[in-house]
């Protein structure tokens, strides 16, 4: 299940470079009832290119930092930058994964998967052959035109991942992608999100309470605090790749997750 | 995995009988979209062959047809044992036997014309209004809160005692039928719009805003055929009650169609065609039912494919 049948850029979509992302100073109340301080002071950057994994309990304000930098939100103070611009709004070189599926019922695979294209005014042509290359990629060769109610949680996942990627984002936003599917099926997911994500560098902020998984993806994972949410602590991941399943067994890898989850018993 | 099938198999009548006894608006929706949450949580490959029909359906039609014949034959029983007149009570065989003279002469079918005719124009204005106003009133949450005192008040205001009113004004014809069947109709069309337009998955409309969809495409490619399971569920309660509301509005003063047919009758005292009658009515009721969940399953199929 590699990447290397995708053909390298699809024939309508400009990849642009992967830009820096910035967050600075950032605070975020949700006024509904009552004030509740969901970020406060919140420093983070990611390099352009790089995989970055959000760990921390739950309740410590990950996806809201996820939904500022997708611009679904606007920080209360500080700023969100992308590239150096200010981010006022939802992205078109921006793509979030949900933790839920957000697959439409009524909508084949392969229509799920073209979703963007058709919201976006684009020709559906143009794209059928990359849709299909990207399912195919993730496995999902022949489901085309299942529905997501056939399928299993980690397929409906993949369709969902594909549907991200599909127009070749510059920032790629996941929100606990896999954190209902079972372990094995979300290793497997994590394997094929990395050797998809090889062949098309985008910045990456991959948000997950599964300390394993943050290691195994990231270049560097990012500790938060308890809310209000800010950044407690950074572990470089100087782990080769790409990344295979045996280097979960190894001992640097194990020694990683033991300083992360020190860090965070003693910051939340 | 067998008692997901069965929730989602067997969904049409149970959600219709939720929204008939429902008091809150979303409930016939609500019970309709409950078996594919749940359906979806499930992380392991999809199950393979998934029969059809399963078995136990044909045994449960079976034991369906057999407690229509006792309840049938202990009907006769009693009447006869009872020596009942058939002024008060007629054995089913003679309804039977009542109906189906009826119709092969004919007599029945003008008046059969008339009441399908104010029931299917009723619905189509009643369900058109609805949907229509629903729309307008999930798109706007002002409009919403303006409107919900009076939506309850009229909720709970019984419509069917509006029926002399109408004939009052509209005179014998069919109008003032028509008129009480679309009032009876509206309402689950109205409820189930709105709530079926606002019950989208927030995450659903987030990713909508990612996409950065317009307020149109949201709403036709993610609001309109989320709301399509509600819309046939009031689809399906509007059509059963505007059977009622036809014939209520016969009732109160008309010269033709079933209901007229069933108040002559009392005055002939002809207690038999009066349940000829009413068998008529119920296999209409029934008829117009199976007819919108034939359209349902044809619109929503991908609500009951199997893998």
């Amino acid at each position: 299940m590699t990447a290397t049948s995708l053909p390298p850029i699809g024939q309508a979509a400009a990849a642009s470079a992967p830009p820096e992302i910035a967050v600075e100073g950032v605070r975020h109340v949700f006024a509904a009832g009552g004030e509740l301080v969901a970020l406060d002071g919140v420093d983070l950057t990611v390099a352009p290119g790089e995989f970055v994994a959000l760990v921390g309990e739950s309740g410590c304000g990950k996806s809201t930092l996820l939904r500022l930098i997708a611009g679904l939100l606007a920080p209360t103070a500080g700023r969100v930058t992308l590239g150096g611009a200010p981010v006022d709004g939802p992205r078109a070189d921006v793509a979030l994964v949900f933790q839920r599926s957000v697959l439409l019922e009524w909508r084949t695979v392969l229509d799920n998967v073209l979703l963007p294209v058709e919201v976006r005014g684009l020709p559906r042509g143009g794209y059928t052959a990359e849709a299909r290359a990207l399912l195919a990629a993730l496995g999902l060769a022949g489901f085309e035109g299942r529905r997501p109610r056939q399928l299993s949680g980690g397929m409906q996942q993949r369709v969902a991942l594909a549907q991200a990627l599909l127009l070749q984002p510059a920032v790629l936003l996941l929100d606990e992608p896999f954190g209902a599917l079972d372990a094995i099926t979300r290793e497997q997911l994590n394997l094929e999100l990395l050797g998809l994500w090889e062949v098309r560098r985008s910045s990456v902020v991959f948000v997950t309470h599964d300390l394993a998984e943050a290691v195994f993806l990231a270049d560097r994972v990012v500790l938060m605090t308890r809310r209000p949410g800010r950044v407690a602590a950074s572990f470089p991941v100087p782990l080769p790749r790409p990344r295979t399943l045996d280097l979960r067994y190894s001992a640097a890898f194990a020694d990683l997750c033991r300083d992360v989850k020190h860090a965070m018993a003693s910051e939340c | 995995m067998s008692a997901e099938l069965e929730s989602s198999r067997g969904r049409s009548p149970a959600t219709h009988e939720a929204a008939i006894s429902a008091t809150g608006p979303s409930a016939a929706g609500r019970a309709q979209q409950a078996a594919p949450l749940h359906e979806r949580d499930a992380n392991d490959l999809p199950a393979a062959g998934r029969g059809r029909r399963r078995p136990t359906q044909h045994s449960a039609l079976a034991l369906s047809l057999a407690l229509l014949v006792a309840l049938l034959a202990a009907w006769e029983a009693f009447v006869r044992l009872r020596g009942l007149s058939p002024l008060v009570l007629p054995p089913p065989g003679a309804v039977a036997a009542k109906l189906a003279e009826q119709l092969a002469s004919g007599a029945l079918l003008p008046h059969t014309a008339t009441t399908l005719a104010e029931i299917l124009l009723g619905f189509a204005l009643g369900a058109a209004l609805g949907v229509g106003s629903g729309a307008l009133v999930a798109h706007s949450p002002l409009l919403r809160r303006v409107l919900t005192p009076y939506l309850i008040a009229s909720q709970a205001m019984p419509k069917l005692a509006l029926a002399p009113l109408f004939v009052l004004w509209l005179g014998y014809d069919l109008t003032p039928k028509v008129v009480i069947t679309a009032l009876i109709a509206f309402f689950p069309l109205f409820e189930n719009t709105v709530v079926g337009l606002n019950e989208v998955a927030p995450e659903k409309l987030e990713l909508f805003r990612m996409l950065r969809a317009s307020a149109w495409q949201t709403f036709v490619k993610l609001r309109v055929p989320s709301a399509l399971p509600y819309l046939f569920a009031g689809l399906r309660v509007a059509m059963v009650l505007s059977v009622v509301g036809a014939v209520v509005g016969e009732y109160v003063g008309a010269n033709r169609g079933l209901g007229a047919l069933i108040i002559a009758s009392q005055g002939t005292m002809d207690t038999t065609l009066m349940f000829a009658v009413i068998l008529l009515l119920t296999l209409l009721g029934v008829g117009l039912y199976l007819g919108v969940v034939a359209v349902e399953r044809r619109v929503l199929r991908w609500q009951w494919e199997d893998s």
